[in-house]
C-alpha cells in the first residue's frame, strides 16, 4: 500500500480520538440506561456527529480538509456495510453521512473509524466544525501554498476546545491557498485566503461573517493580511469575541454573521484587535518548528517524470467523443507537467447526488492505489477527486471509473447538481431535494447537450437552512412547504468564484414539483437563445437580467 | 445545591454578592457574576477576591468559559472559581481546562464524574489556564530530546 | 374515499431510542413499527390523552408527538403530511444497494 502524503496521526492524536470514543461510549450507555434525558444527551451526540433523522440516526463523519487515503475510504465502505445499509452520502462540507446507524452501534462504528485515524468529532453542535479546504489542495497548478497545513493546525486547535464548545451557534472555517477560490471562503463564518503581499510574504486574508442559511451574507474582510504564525491567536481572539457577544436570544440570529452585521465590521474588527492585542504574545503563537513539522507531512509525493504528450490519449480523444468530453470537464491542471487532477463524478444520470455504494467506494480506493498515490479528495460539490494522475494513465482511469458508474463527463455542468438529503431523510427539511435532482439529471443526461450548455451550477436545498447551497447556485432551487404541498423557489445569479461571490435573486413565484424540470428547461433555452460567444449561463444572466428568463419560465409553467 | 470543590473549602461566611452589590463594596472577597457582566472590571481587585462564582444559565450557554479564562489567564485570579447553574458532568473536563475549581450541580453522580474528569483525556491540543502541556509542545520537546540524543 | 369525519384523527409516533426506527403507540401501550397497529385517537381530547400515554411510555423512544391521519373505508390509516407519509413508508426513491456500481 502506498504511503500517504498528508498528516499522519501520531500517538497523541490517536490517544485523543480513542479516549473520545470511550467517553462517547459511556455517554451512550448512560442514555440507554435512562441516566441522561434526551435534552441532555442531544448536544453530546451532536458534537459526535450523531443526528436523529426521520427514519434513523445519521452519523456525519469528518473528512478533514477533504483529504482521504484509499485505506480510509475502504474502512468507510466496511463501516457502511457493517453498521449501515452499504452506502454513504458525501456532503457539501467534506463529510460522509451514513443514514441508517443505530445508537447502540454508534460507539463501535466510531471505534472502527478510529482504527484509520478518523472520527466524527465536531461535525455538528454549536462548536467549531470540521475545517474545510480547497479540494485540489496540494495538486492544483494555481496554488500559492497548501491550505491543508493550516487546516490541520486549526483542526488540532479547535478539537475539544474547552472555551468554544458551547458557542452561540455552529462555526464553520474554510481555507484556500489559491487565487481561484474553490473552498467558498466568503460564505463561511471565517474564511481564510492565503495570498502573497508586495513584500513577497504569504499570509492570510481573514474574512468573517459569511454564510448561507436563513440569512445569507457574504463575508467581510476582518484583516487584510495576517502573518501565518499568528493564525491561532487571531482565531482565538475572534472566537472569544463571538462567544461573549454573539446573540443567544434567538436561534436564527446567533451566527457570527448577525453579530458582524449588527455591530458593523469596523466595530467587530476593533473588538477582535483589542482582544488580539492581549493574546498575541501568549502561548498560541506558532513556532517555526511546529509549522515545519506539519508542513513536512504535506510534502508532495515524489511524482516520477511522465510525458505531457501521450499519443494514446490523443488517439482516444479523436475516436471516443465521450472520453474527449470527460478530459475537458473532469480533469484539471496539475502543478506537475504530465499529470492531471481527475474528478470522479458522483452524479451519474438520475442518481442521488453524492451517494456511493460500498462497492463503489472500494473501487475508487483501488483506482487511487493504482493511479493516484493512494490519495483522494472530497469536494464540496459532492464528488471524489484523484489528485495526482499521470496523463498516460487517463484512459485506464476513465475505463475503471466507467465500470463504477463514476465516469460521467459532467463536472461543472448542469447535471453536476448539488443537493442536500431533503425531506426523504432530514428532520429539518420542508421538501424533497433528491427526486428533483434526479429528474433534472435525467432530463439533461445527454452529454453533448450538457457540454453545449456549458458551465452551469444547479444547487438544491430542501429547506431554508441551505445545506444544498442554493443561494450560490447559478440556478438555485429551494424547496418550501405551502399548505402541505412541496413548492420550489427558483433563484438566479448566485456564484462562489472568488471576487465574484454573489447571492442569487429569486425569480418569481415558486413552482410545483411537476413543473420544475420545465422551468429549468425554459431557463436554459432562454440562455441558449441569448448568449454571446463564450458566455456562461450566469454571465448571460448578469448581462441581460432576470426579465427574459422570468417571462419564458412563467409562460411555460 | 450540592457543592463539589477542589479549592480547599472557604468558610461559609464568604457569601458572594451580585456584581451590582459588590460594586458598592468592592472590598468584599466574594462575587457572583452574570455571564453578561464585564469581567474585566474585576481586574484591579483579583488579588483580594477569594471566591468568584460564574453562572451557566443553561448548560449550552458557554459565555462563562470565556470569563473564566480571562480571570485566570489574563488577570491572574488565584482564588476559588465556581461554576453554578447548568453544570453537568459532561462539561467538567472543559470547565477544569478553563480554570474552574469548584462546582455546584444537582446531577446524580457528579462527584464520581469529577474524580474521573482529569483523566478522561490524557492529551490536549490547546494551551489553557490548567497549565497542561498541549500536544504541540510535547512533540517539540520530544523532537528536541531526540536531537540531543543523536 | 378517505373519511376523517371529526377532522382530527391522530396517532402517536416517535423514533425508537436504541436504533432510531419509526414507531407508533399501539392500543396496548406498546411501541410498534406497524402503523396499522397504532392506536387512533378520534377527537382532540382523545389525542391529548394519547400523547400523555405516549409520554408515560417514552423511556425507550425519543420525543413522542401526534400525527394527523386519515382513515380509509377498510380501516387503513395514512398520515396526512408528506413528511409523515415518508416517515411511515420510507424513501421516495431507491437508494443504491451496497454491491451496486450503478444507480438502477
Amino acid at each position: 500500500m502506498p504511503d500517504t502524503f498528508f498528516y499522519h496521526y501520531d500517538a497523541y492524536d490517536r490517544t485523543l480520538v480513542s479516549e473520545r470514543v470511550d467517553q462517547f461510549r459511556d455517554q451512550v450507555r448512560r442514555r440507554l440506561a435512562g441516566e441522561l434525558t434526551e435534552e441532555q444527551f442531544k448536544p453530546l451526540r451532536l458534537t459526535n456527529g450523531l443526528y436523529l433523522q426521520l427514519h434513523a440516526y445519521m452519523l456525519r463523519i469528518a473528512i478533514p480538509y477533504g483529504t482521504l487515503s484509499s485505506r480510509q475510504l475502504r474502512k468507510l465502505a466496511e463501516i457502511s456495510r457493517k453498521y449501515d445499509r452499504g452506502y454513504g452520502h458525501f456532503t457539501t462540507r467534506q463529510n460522509l453521512q451514513l443514514n441508517w446507524i443505530k445508537l447502540e452501534d454508534a460507539p463501535d462504528a466510531l471505534a472502527a473509524l478510529a482504527e484509520v485515524d478518523m472520527h466524527a468529532l465536531q461535525t455538528s453542535g454549536n462548536c467549531i466544525r470540521n475545517v474545510t479546504a480547497d479540494h485540489f489542495a496540494g495538486a492544483a497548478a494555481d496554488e500559492i501554498e497548501d491550505p491543508r497545513i493550516w487546516a490541520e493546525i486549526v483542526r488540532q486547535w479547535s478539537t475539544l476546545h474547552p472555551e468554544f464548545t458551547f458557542l452561540p451557534r455552529k462555526f464553520k472555517i474554510a481555507i484556500t491557498g489559491s487565487p481561484n477560490d474553490r473552498a467558498a471562503v466568503r460564505v463561511h463564518d471565517i474564511g481564510l485566503r492565503l495570498w502573497r503581499n508586495d513584500a513577497g510574504e504569504v499570509g492570510f486574508e481573514v474574512i468573517v461573517g459569511g454564510g448561507l442559511g436563513r440569512t445569507p451574507m457574504i463575508g467581510k474582510t476582518l484583516r487584510e493580511f495576517l502573518p501565518k504564525n499568528e493564525l491561532l491567536a487571531y482565531l482565538e481572539a475572534t472566537l472569544r469575541v463571538y462567544n461573549r457577544y454573539g446573540r443567544r436570544d434567538n436561534l436564527y440570529k446567533a451566527r457570527i454573521k448577525i453579530l458582524v452585521h449588527e455591530v458593523g465590521v469596523d466595530k467587530m474588527r476593533a473588538d477582535v484587535e483589542a482582544e488580539y492585542a492581549e493574546t498575541r504574545d501568549g502561548l498560541l503563537g506558532l513556532s517555526n518548528e511546529t509549522i515545519e513539522a506539519i508542513t513536512r507531512q504535506f510534502a508532495p509525493p515524489p511524482l516520477p517524470h511522465r510525458s505531457a504528450f501521450v499519443p494514446d490519449v490523443e488517439r482516444q480523444k479523436f475516436e471516443d467523443a465521450a472520453f474527449a468530453l470527460w478530459l475537458k470537464s473532469n480533469t484539471a491542471p496539475h502543478w506537475m507537467a504530465g499529470y492531471r487532477i481527475v474528478t470522479a463524478s458522483l452524479k451519474p444520470a438520475g442518481a442521488p447526488p453524492g451517494d456511493a455504494s460500498a462497492v463503489q467506494m472500494e473501487g475508487v480506493a483501488d483506482i487511487a492505489d493504482a493511479f493516484s498515490q493512494g490519495e483522494l479528495r472530497v469536494s464540496h460539490e459532492q464528488n471524489l477527486i484523484f489528485p495526482h494522475v499521470a496523463m498516460e494513465d487517463l484512459p485506464a482511469v476513465y475505463a475503471a471509473l466507467g465500470r463504477l458508474g463514476f465516469a460521467e463527463a459532467n463536472v461543472g455542468k448542469i447535471t453536476d447538481i448539488i443537493a442536500c438529503p431533503g425531506l426523504d431523510y432530514c428532520a429539518l427539511a420542508n421538501a424533497r431535494s433528491i427526486p428533483v435532482a434526479q429528474r433534472i439529471s435525467n432530463h439533461f443526461s445527454e452529454l453533448a447537450r450538457q457540454h453545449d450548455i456549458g458551465d452551469l451550477k444547479i444547487k438544491i436545498s430542501g429547506c431554508i437552512n441551505a445545506c444544498g447551497h442554493h443561494h450560490v447556485g447559478h440556478i438555485g432551487i429551494l424547496g418550501v412547504d405551502k399548505n402541505g404541498v412541496e413548492l420550489y423557489q427558483i433563484s438566479l445569479g448566485g456564484d462562489v468564484d472568488f471576487g465574484k461571490t454573489a447571492l442569487g435573486t429569486i425569480l418569481g413565484p415558486a413552482v410545483t414539483a411537476d413543473k420544475i424540470v420545465e422551468a429549468v428547461d425554459a431557463l436554459v433555452t432562454t440562455y441558449l437563445d441569448a448568449r454571446a460567444a463564450g458566455e456562461r449561463f450566469v454571465d448571460t444572466y448578469r448581462r441581460i437580467g432576470a426579465q427574459p428568463f422570468k417571462e419564458r419560465v412563467y409562460a411555460t409553467v | 445545591m450540592p457543592l463539589y470543590s477542589e479549592a480547599g473549602g472557604l468558610p461559609a461566611t464568604y457569601v458572594p454578592l451580585s456584581f451590582a452589590d459588590w460594586q458598592q463594596r468592592p472590598e468584599w472577597p466574594a462575587v457572583a457574576l452574570a455571564n453578561t457582566d464585564p469581567v474585566e472590571d474585576l481586574a484591579p481587585h483579583v488579588g483580594r477576591l477569594r471566591l468568584i462564582v460564574l453562572d451557566f444559565p443553561k448548560f449550552s450557554d458557554g459565555r462563562a468559559y470565556s470569563q473564566a479564562r480571562l480571570l485566570r489567564g489574563r488577570m491572574g485570579y488565584r482564588g476559588e472559581l465556581r461554576a453554578t447553574g447548568g453544570v453537568l458532568q459532561d462539561q467538567i473536563a472543559f470547565m477544569l481546562r478553563c480554570g474552574f475549581n469548584s462546582f455546584e450541580s444537582e446531577q446524580k453522580g457528579f462527584g464520581e464524574a469529577l474524580a474521573r474528569a482529569r483523566t478522561l483525556f490524557s492529551v490536549v491540543y490547546q494551551p489553557t489556564e490548567d497549565g497542561r502541556a498541549p500536544a504541540s509542545r510535547l512533540r517539540l520537546e520530544t523532537a528536541t530530546a531526540l536531537l540531543a540524543a543523536d | 374515499m378517505a373519511k376523517n369525519l371529526s377532522g382530527d384523527l391522530q396517532v402517536a409516533s416517535a423514533n425508537r431510542l436504541s436504533d432510531g426506527v419509526v414507531v407508533w403507540l399501539g392500543d396496548a401501550g406498546e411501541w410498534t413499527t406497524r402503523l396499522d397497529r397504532a392506536a387512533v385517537a378520534r377527537d382532540s381530547r382523545a389525542g391529548e390523552i394519547l400523547l400523555l400515554r405516549a409520554r408515560v411510555e417514552a423511556f425507550s423512544v425519543v420525543d413522542p408527538f401526534l400525527v394527523a391521519v386519515t382513515e380509509e373505508e377498510d380501516g387503513a390509516i395514512e398520515p396526512l403530511s408528506l413528511r409523515e407519509k415518508i416517515r411511515a413508508s420510507g424513501l421516495t426513491f431507491d437508494a443504491i444497494a451496497a454491491d451496486a456500481v450503478r444507480y438502477a
